[in-house]
């Protein structure tokens, strides 16, 4: 019956999956000079870094096009299993599309071969898919540039990767942050994890979403393409933390708590 | 061979009896709901009772395993292409059933020329209001639904007395662990019965599973191994599913043999 019959298929590639259906990624367009005014939303403050119980994953909400705010409620942390997170930085489309395969291709494999794909398999499926955009990064239509977290139940232990536009993969021990705003935070982490009140990893869990906040303020005060929080309009930034338990996402009520606490002056 | 109506007609009930011949000794797996959503188990030899399909459907089966490993990848590729294309939410047995599977089911199952599938599915699903609901596929590609649960046997008889039992018991008012006791005292109440000859019905010795299969949960437990999955609509996450580990079926075991 239908195509199973005639095939043996032991891969578990989503990838594949998705060739058979028809589905095409998006391939370099080959009219289209490389232009470097096209206005496209990319900028955004995602950050990531070791806690005492795993890894702490944030980010702003706004989306840009040049001068314009586009939207000021964007969700840059994705779920894409219950133990990897990605935050994204770069053109929207293009890395939500890429949130969207890699979640199916990490749940498509651990469904159809009834094992989860191994840390290193996952870190490379979403290098996989940054190759295969490098030509629309490099015409500026489609750059992205991610963090991807998850833990290795096998290992005990948590992974934390960032990844040029080109795929190329860095495993992160201690800290990392990209986007637009990230240059105004990179400073403040590394003197916090050498010369704060204790190394990042060794931080509590609240006291890992406070930097994170503040992190993120600090960025939006100085980057015009990172948005602010803005508690009367419930607007907060997104905190996750990925810990033996798998991801969970601060929730508004704990989120509103933990920024008045953490914006006290002194 | 098979020009004429009758002939064919034969061939199908021939295939009929060979293919409940084949079933006839399989143990049940079951699927009710209990008060967080839905919870499917059965005993196996080796693991290939119980899969996850999507994020909110399990799929339980019993038959050759290869023909059940052909179906179920069938039902993974669909859902994980429709659910990439559209939405998670787009996903759901019925779809899948009715314009997937089941009528290539039927077609398979009529071609007399081709082997037929050797399978019962049982599916279960949490909808998008989070209740659940449950499906029972057959070899020939004819499905039912049910609200208050549902169980796949080899032996149609008793999978109409368990299920008898299923609509009596309130099992969506339950915790997962009464739920489980309960569904595992119909789980043995069925073995029971199905050996006992009340509702034999043709040969049995060349049936899939094994001669010895336990009868008793003393047995089940001891010999082979309990598989249970739970659709719990509480997780907060996307993926609804989730396998009991061994930790959790150690605890029902000492439960359930008290």
């Amino acid at each position: 019956m239908t195509t199973h019959s005639d095939r043996v298929r032991v891969s578990g590639d989503f990838f594949e999956l998705l060739d058979r259906s028809g589905y095409q990624w998006q391939s370099p367009l080959k009219s289209l000079p490389e232009n470097k005014f096209i206005e496209i939303s990319q900028g955004t403050t995602v950050l990531a870094f070791h806690y005492k119980e795993g890894v702490i994953v944030a980010g702003d909400r706004r989306a840009t096009a040049g001068n314009a705010i586009m939207y000021d409620r964007c969700d840059k942390v994705i779920p894409i299993d219950d133990y990897s997170l990605m935050a994204i930085a770069g053109v929207p489309a293009t890395a939500f599309e890429m949130a969207r395969i890699l979640s199916h291709n990490f749940e498509y494999y651990r469904r159809s071969q009834l094992q989860s794909m191994s840390t290193e398999g996952k870190v490379r499926a979403l290098s996989k898919l940054l190759k295969e955009n490098v030509g629309m990064a490099m015409q500026g239509v489609g750059a992205v540039s991610p963090l991807l977290a998850t833990y290795d139940s096998s290992q005990g232990k948590p992974f934390l990767y960032f990844y040029d536009m080109l795929g190329a993969e860095f495993r992160i021990l201690t800290h990392v942050a990209t986007g637009s705003g990230s240059p105004m935070i990179r400073g403040v982490l590394e003197h916090e994890n050498l010369w704060g009140a204790r190394p990042l990893e060794e931080r509590s869990e609240r006291e890992a979403s406070a930097l994170a906040i503040r992190l993120l303020q600090t960025a939006a005060q100085f980057d015009s393409a990172t948005g602010q929080a803005r508690p009367e309009d419930k607007l907060y930034p997104i905190i996750a933390r990925i810990t033996k338990n798998g991801y969970q996402f601060v929730p508004e009520d704990e989120m509103a708590d933990l920024y008045k606490t953490s914006m006290k002056k002194g | 061979m098979f020009e004429e109506p009758f002939r064919w007609m034969e061939a199908i009930s021939t295939r009929h009896s060979y293919v409940r011949e084949k079933l006839q000794k399989a143990r049940p797996v079951l699927s009710v709901p209990y008060d967080e959503g839905a919870v499917i188990f059965g005993f196996a030899p080796q693991s290939g009772k119980i899969f996850e399909i999507y994020d909110r459907i399990a799929l339980g089966g019993l038959g050759h395993p290869a023909d059940i490993e052909r179906l179920r990848m069938t039902l993974l590729d669909m859902a994980h292409v429709e659910g990439f294309s559209r939405s998670a939410q787009d996903v759901t047995i019925a779809r899948l059933l009715q314009f997937g599977i089941a009528p290539a089911l039927k077609q398979n199952f009529e071609e007399v020329q081709r082997a037929p599938y050797l399978v019962q599915l049982l599916l279960a699903e949490l909808n998008n209001e989070g209740v659940a609901e449950f499906y029972r596929l057959s070899y020939d590609g004819y499905w039912e639904t049910f609200r208050k649960g549902t169980v796949i046997v080899g032996d149609r008889k008793v999978q109409e007395h368990i299920q008898k039992e299923i609509e009596k018991t309130d099992f969506a008012s339950l915790k997962l662990n009464q739920a489980l006791k309960k569904g595992l005292c119909l789980w043995e109440e069925g073995c029971k019965l199905d050996d006992s000859g009340e509702y034999k019905a043709g040969d049995e010795s060349d049936s899939e599973e094994p001669d010895e299969a336990p009868s008793t949960l003393k047995d089940a437990f001891g010999q082979w191994t309990l598989e249970a999955a739970v659709l719990n609509k509480n997780t907060g996450r996307k993926r609804l599913y989730r396998a009991l580990d061994t930790k959790e079926i150690d605890a029902l075991k000492e439960v359930a043999l008290k």
